[in-house]
């Protein structure tokens, strides 16, 4: 058993499936650090991702076209989410409870919808998925090239976004605002700062990375829409940016663990390992709370994080 | 008298709303997938009250779910926001077969044991969140709904492994608990069982708690650690105890809910209560009789919407759908609130 675990092989396939699935908690994540850097607590991450792994499949079954797919998922994920902007920011409504809302409206309504698309069928409607692309040269470099560069187009698409979104953040006007209305949404007002527009783009940002990350689901890894598909990724996201202390970087080495973790699941099993296999599904949930026991008490959150803003209130 | 009467009024009224508007939209739904939404509450409610046998039914689901719901409540009360329900109800299942199945004691002793089993179950798979919020600041809606994931695993795993059936042909299920310690039936010919009075005696034992010095703290906490903590309480003792009492009710869910219907354990056998059961104490505004009217309503829900998928070919994902709307609406009461008072 040893043996075949302790091979190249072994290792740079476990190495290359936690890069893949690292993505639809990754993808989340990113958006979710904006929504949290302008101080809103997204929960609804779940509901939104369900929501955009049918959006992406129903766009990709009836064009053939995969990019309609993820451009519908993103729309989806958008306007899914700007139902937690009118609560959280409008409304004032508690952040918790929205977002619980949120995700037991995303899972009811995906299956629903679901359900009245494609009806009762004995084999569940199927598209074919993006395929990997070995991108020349560096797909040849012995064990990183596989573990890097044979993917499909949305994991290096991620990783891109992952950059964008850190120079966004860092760099630009815009990424500036997003941290002073989370840090101090007072003296943003004060400057000038629209604190409620900035907080509805965030969160529908956050919106369209969710769907995103759903469109992956079911048309960049499966090929098919299942009920409740996401399997509580939406939360694992949430408490990888408390790990990242809402860094897009450090939300990569997050997701790869979560990745390798369900990666790790897998191939265990199919080696046929000792270990009842129950226990090795439930390894990424008990790693989501010992992530979360290990960094939340350092962890510093925005100032006005889940603090709802009221103009006149002073 | 003039004024609860008018309270208890304004209490029923915005709920009631909000429930409107979600079974609004939830027909506009089915009318835009090409049903006919009339039709299909017509059975929802059929489905729900038809016969007495359907009334039954209906109350047997909302035992369990009235149960969730009080200690949902509870922890929601002190702003802790469990939504583990659906976990600690399955640890609490486990425990409570467990000492069913393994102590040969008479059933008046096991009877009693099994009951706190459950509890003390429910109470620990909780009670681990509750503690990784003291000690650690971490967030509880993201721990407890992590433990539903692994009770779900570990119930899966007992069921086909160590706890499972020697005589049940390889199904995924324990052996029966004896008859003895099975709830008795209340009505003749239905499922209907005596959990309904465990039920009724925790709507009431809630009620109490909160005129205790614990239920108090506990609401002080949940309007403000700040106030809490300079008035004396020890806040991370409360959360403990709190997401402990919290859970230790989902675990009774679990007893009245194998001891009542089902005598074993079987893979899901908390059948997705905790989601409903969060809508239920909201709606009720987290007060224990209005809870009761709510989980009879979701119960109904619950069971009409299984008859209305098969009648009327609605998914019965349409009652999650219900579900979530209604909490959307209630949560938004208070922009309607904000209206009036600028009206005024």
């Amino acid at each position: 058993m040893l043996e075949q675990i302790l091979t190249t092989g072994f290792l740079v396939s476990l190495l290359a499936g936690a890069v893949r699935m690292s993505v639809p908690i990754l993808l989340p994540a990113i958006g979710e650090i904006f929504t949290q850097r302008a101080g809103i607590l997204n929960l609804g991450l779940e509901g939104i991702m369900l929501m955009g792994a049918l959006g992406g499949f129903v766009g990709a079954f009836f064009t053939g076209s995969l990019w309609i797919g993820v451009a519908l998922a993103v729309v989806v994920g958008m306007l899914f989410s700007v139902i937690m902007a009118v609560l959280s920011v409008t409304i004032r409504a508690d952040q918790v409870i929205a977002g619980v809302a949120l995700t037991i409206l995303g899972t009811g309504l995906s299956t629903f919808l679901f359900r009245v698309i494609f009806g009762i069928q004995k084999l569940p409607p199927a598209i074919e998925p993006f395929e990997a692309i070995s991108i020349p040269v560096l797909s040849n470099i012995p064990i990183l090239g596989p573990v890097l560069f044979q993917h499909n187009i949305l994991v290096y698409l991620t990783f891109i976004l992952v950059v964008l979104s850190a120079i966004v953040l860092k760099r630009t006007t815009f990424g500036l605002k997003v941290r002073a209305v989370g840090e101090h949404p007072q003296a943003a007002d004060s400057k000038g700062i629209n604190v409620y527009l900035i907080r509805y783009i965030c969160v529908v940002i956050g919106g369209a990375f969710a769907g995103l990350g759903g469109a992956f689901l079911s048309i960049g890894y499966m090929n098919t829409f299942l009920d409740q598909m996401s399997a509580g990724r939406g939360f694992i996201a949430v408490a990888v940016v408390i790990f990242a202390r809402w860094n897009p970087y450090r939300a990569v080495g997050g997701a790869f663990v979560f990745g390798l973790a369900s990666a790790l699941q897998l191939r265990l099993q199919a080696l046929g390992v000792p270990i009842p296999h129950q226990f090795l599904l439930a390894l990424p949930y008990v790693l989501t709370i010992l992530v979360l026991i290990s960094v939340s008490k350092k962890a510093d959150f925005p100032s006005a994080f889940t603090l709802p803003y009221n103009r006149g209130e002073r | 008298m003039k004024k609860i009467l008018q309270n208890s009024i304004k209490g029923i009224v915005s709920p009631l709303v909000a429930v409107l508007l979600a079974f609004l939209v939830g027909a506009l739904l089915m009318k835009a997938a090409g049903n006919n939404p009339i039709a299909a509450y017509a059975s929802l409610f059929k489905g729900a009250f038809g016969s007495n046998h359907r009334i039954a039914e209906t109350v047997v689901r909302a035992i369990p779910l009235i149960i969730l719901a009080l200690g949902i409540s509870i922890a929601f009360k002190a702003q802790l926001w469990n939504i583990g329900g659906d976990g600690q109800f399955t640890v609490g299942a486990i425990f409570a077969v467990f000492v069913a199945l393994t102590f040969p004691l008479s059933n008046a002793m096991l009877l009693p044991l099994t009951l706190i089993a459950a509890f003390i179950g429910g109470a620990c798979w909780g009670g681990i969140a509750g503690f990784f919020k003291a000690k650690f600041n971490a967030n509880e809606v993201i721990t407890t709904l992590m433990l539903n994931y692994i009770a779900l695993y570990l119930l899966e795993w007992l069921v086909k492994g160590p706890m499972m059936d020697p005589k049940g042909h390889g199904f995924p299920q324990t052996e029966l608990i004896n008859e003895g310690l099975r709830l008795p039936i209340l009505l003749e010919g239905t499922r209907l069982h005596m959990g309904l009075f465990v039920a009724l005696v925790l709507v009431m034992g809630v009620y109490m708690f909160w005129r205790t010095t614990l239920g108090f703290k506990t609401e002080v906490v949940g309007q403000s650690r700040e106030v809490a903590r300079y008035s004396g309480i020890k806040v991370n003792k409360i959360i403990i105890i709190t997401m402990f009492i919290s859970a230790g009710l989902a675990g009774l869910a679990g007893w009245t809910e194998v001891f009542g219907v089902h005598y074993r354990l079987l893979e899901n056998v908390s059948g997705g209560f905790g989601n409903l059961a969060i809508v239920v104490a909201l709606l009720a505004n987290l007060n224990p009789w209005g809870i009761v009217v709510s989980g009879f309503f979701f119960a109904a829900l619950v069971t009409g919407g299984n008859t209305m998928q098969r009648m009327e070919g609605v998914p019965f994902a349409l009652v999650d759908v219900i579900l979530g709307l209604t909490i959307i609406f209630v949560i938004s009461r208070v922009v309607y609130r904000r209206w009036r008072d600028k009206q005024c």
